[in-house]
């Protein structure tokens, strides 16, 4: 009986240690794979992050025009609900490339996720909307309001966090009021006036609810921030940006191509995409003209993130330069100017 | 006592393999802590994990708890009328099969954001397999156990209480331990899939949180408190009850 059970316990041990072994090689077969390709047929294989929203458009009009594949590049699309499950994705080594807010990047950073900054993506508006008269700034909260934002760690929880602390001192203040709810599912509460007081929000919700009557902004994200800043980043992993350097400088060039074409072309893209979006051509052009949108490869606010994020406790360290938290292409961008910073510099601090 | 012994050096040697593997350096923290790494935020986190545990634990003593007296009303009904019996089999057959955290977007747009919907959900995850085992339990009452009764002149309520139930208490304690796993699924799920609002969120909102801030020691931590209070109901209620009960009057095998 005792014996049964040690053999027993011993090779329950081993399936375990069998288990995780071949979990690790599993994940490591993907990259030899593309690699083999790569040397086959002179074309690197990129596998990249997609999630849903307006952002977006310029990644889906790189895929209808082929932009990419210009280059030499074969992507491989993968489809994720949020920027954290792309993270995810990322850290276990199934991605090359994705696309999420600068907060939760550094929180990656922060633990050690090895992907960098290769891409600046764009500069969108993103509100805090309340359909409440009553509620004017941020100090017309009540205890029993709810506040509606993705997740925990988003881009939005951060801002809330960098305005609660300017105008209560508490970077924590509405922690308890909120709720973690998708951006759709948000957007839906907030339209039947049931359960929640505010949502935390982006295009094209964002402009949904504001065409609404009587809906308004409690806060934008340039008042939270101080200044402009970009909503969404494009990260490389360490492992792509190192093995495969000709794959690297065609994903760069893949999203500039496509954010320049997107930029002097909205009338045709909004055509093309809105079967996607499944809205209306017109809308979808109102939304992508609306005041504020700039798809852009420039970074702006990194270091302002870090810094806020540092002070309040949701990263253990700071980068003590760019180029710790970004690839060539964007560190050499930004530069180093001798003695005080240049204007490049500054747009990745907070006002 | 040496069966403890022997539960000790199991859970430890696998401590121990995990240990190896996490200070192999094969893995990022991020992927696989180590041991101590866990503990140490387990302490570290032990308030905030404690009030979560004990608002998990409230929700789901009020769905388990009401999903306890509606089993045994829908029970009762249906070993004393046919067509009850009928009419909630029929609905086992629809209903047991569904996964509550499938009804969840339904519970959500009735009953709005917050615990509501939750302990609805826990409710209906246990309550089927409560009837299912009960209603079995007071069916499979030997017959000869419940002529005694009558002979010996007991009727009524008395032939319920000291005849079938003590009866059918090994299906109502199986019942019970399936109930109280499916309602643990429910809150978990509930929280982490659709998210909570943060002041009255319970463990599923703390593994939701410590997921998007990337702190896999504390997803770890929030697992550990989920096991031992577990193991707790387990160990220490209901082998308590089974052993007062039905070990006591050797209705059962060991």
């Amino acid at each position: 009986m005792y014996n049964k059970q040690k053999i027993l316990a011993i090779l329950l041990g081993l399936i375990i240690v069998f288990v995780i072994l071949a979990g690790c090689t599993q994940s490591k077969a993907p990259v030899g794979e593309s690699k083999v390709r790569a040397e086959e047929t002179g074309r690197e294989k990129i596998r990249i992050a997609q999630q849903f929203g307006l952002v977006y458009a310029p990644l889906m009009i790189a895929q209808e025009k082929g932009f990419f594949e210009k280059y030499g590049l074969e992507v491989e699309w993968k489809r994720f609900g949020s920027g954290g499950a792309a993270r995810e994705a990322l850290a276990s080594g199934e991605l090359d490339a994705a696309f999420m807010g600068i907060p939760p990047f550094l929180i990656g950073w922060d633990k050690g996720v090895p992907a960098k900054v290769a891409v600046g993506y764009v500069v969108s508006p993103v509100s805090l909307v309340t359909y409440k008269s009553e509620i004017k700034s941020l100090k017309d909260f009540k205890s029993g309001d709810k506040i509606a934002l993705p997740s925990p760690g988003s881009m939005q929880h951060i801002l809330l966090a960098m305005a609660a602390e300017r105008e209560l001192g508490n970077a924590n203040a509405f922690d308890d009021m909120l709720v973690a709810l998708p951006h759709p599912d948000g957007c839906s509460a907030m339209l039947a006036k049931k359960d929640i007081t505010a949502h935390f929000t982006t295009p094209p919700y964002l402009f949904e609810e504001l065409s609404q009557q009587g809906y308004k902004e409690v806060l934008t994200g340039a008042e939270a921030f101080g200044q402009e800043f970009g909503f969404n980043v494009g990260l490389v992993t360490k492992e792509y940006h190192d093995k495969h350097p000709r794959g690297y400088a065609s994903f760069v060039m893949g999203v500039s191509e496509a954010i320049t074409w997107i930029n002097h072309h909205k009338e045709e893209a909004a055509e093309i995409l809105a079967p996607e979006f499944n809205m209306p051509k017109e809308k979808l052009y109102k939304y992508m003209t609306w005041p504020g949108l700039n798809y852009t490869t420039a970074p702006y606010g990194l270091i302002g993130f870090a810094e806020f994020m540092k002070k309040a406790g949701y990263i253990s360290k700071l980068p003590q330069d760019i180029s710790e938290i970004a690839w060539e292409n964007i560190s050499a961008f930004i530069g180093m100017r001798e003695g005080s910073p240049s204007m490049m510099e500054q747009l990745q601090q907070r006002k | 006592m040496k069966k403890l012994f022997r539960y000790c050096l199991f859970v430890a040697s696998l401590i121990l393999i995990w240990e190896c593997l996490a200070r192999s350096g094969m893995y990022p923290e991020y992927l696989f802590p180590s041991t101590g790494k866990i503990f140490y935020t387990f302490i570290q986190d032990s308030s905030e994990i404690l009030l979560r545990a004990r608002y998990s634990l409230t929700l789901i003593f009020l769905g388990l708890g009401s999903a306890v007296v509606g089993a045994v009303i829908l029970a009762g009904a249906s070993i004393s009328s046919k067509m009850v019996s009928e009419a909630v089999t029929t609905l086992m057959a629809i209903m047991h099969p569904l996964p509550g955290i499938a009804l969840f977007p339904i519970a959500l747009l009735w009953f709005g954001i917050g615990n509501k919907p939750i302990v609805i959900i826990i409710a209906f995850s246990a309550l089927w397999p409560l009837i299912a085992n009960i209603y079995n339990g007071l069916r499979s009452v030997p017959v000869t156990q419940l002529e005694a009764g009558k002979i010996l002149g007991l009727s009524g309520s008395r032939l319920i209480f000291s005849v079938m139930i003590p009866a059918a208490l090994p299906n109502i304690i199986t019942g019970l331990r399936v109930g109280w796993a499916r309602a643990w699924q429910a809150l978990v799920a509930a929280e982490m899939v659709f998210g909570a609002s943060g002041g009255e969120g319970g463990l599923g909102w703390l593994l939701y949180k410590r997921r998007f801030m990337m702190q896999t020691p504390g997803v770890f931590a929030g697992l550990l408190i989920i096991i031992i209070i577990g193991i707790i109901m387990e160990n220490a209620i209901l082998a308590t009850v089974e052993n007062q009960t039905i070990r006591k009057w050797k209705t059962t095998i060991d």
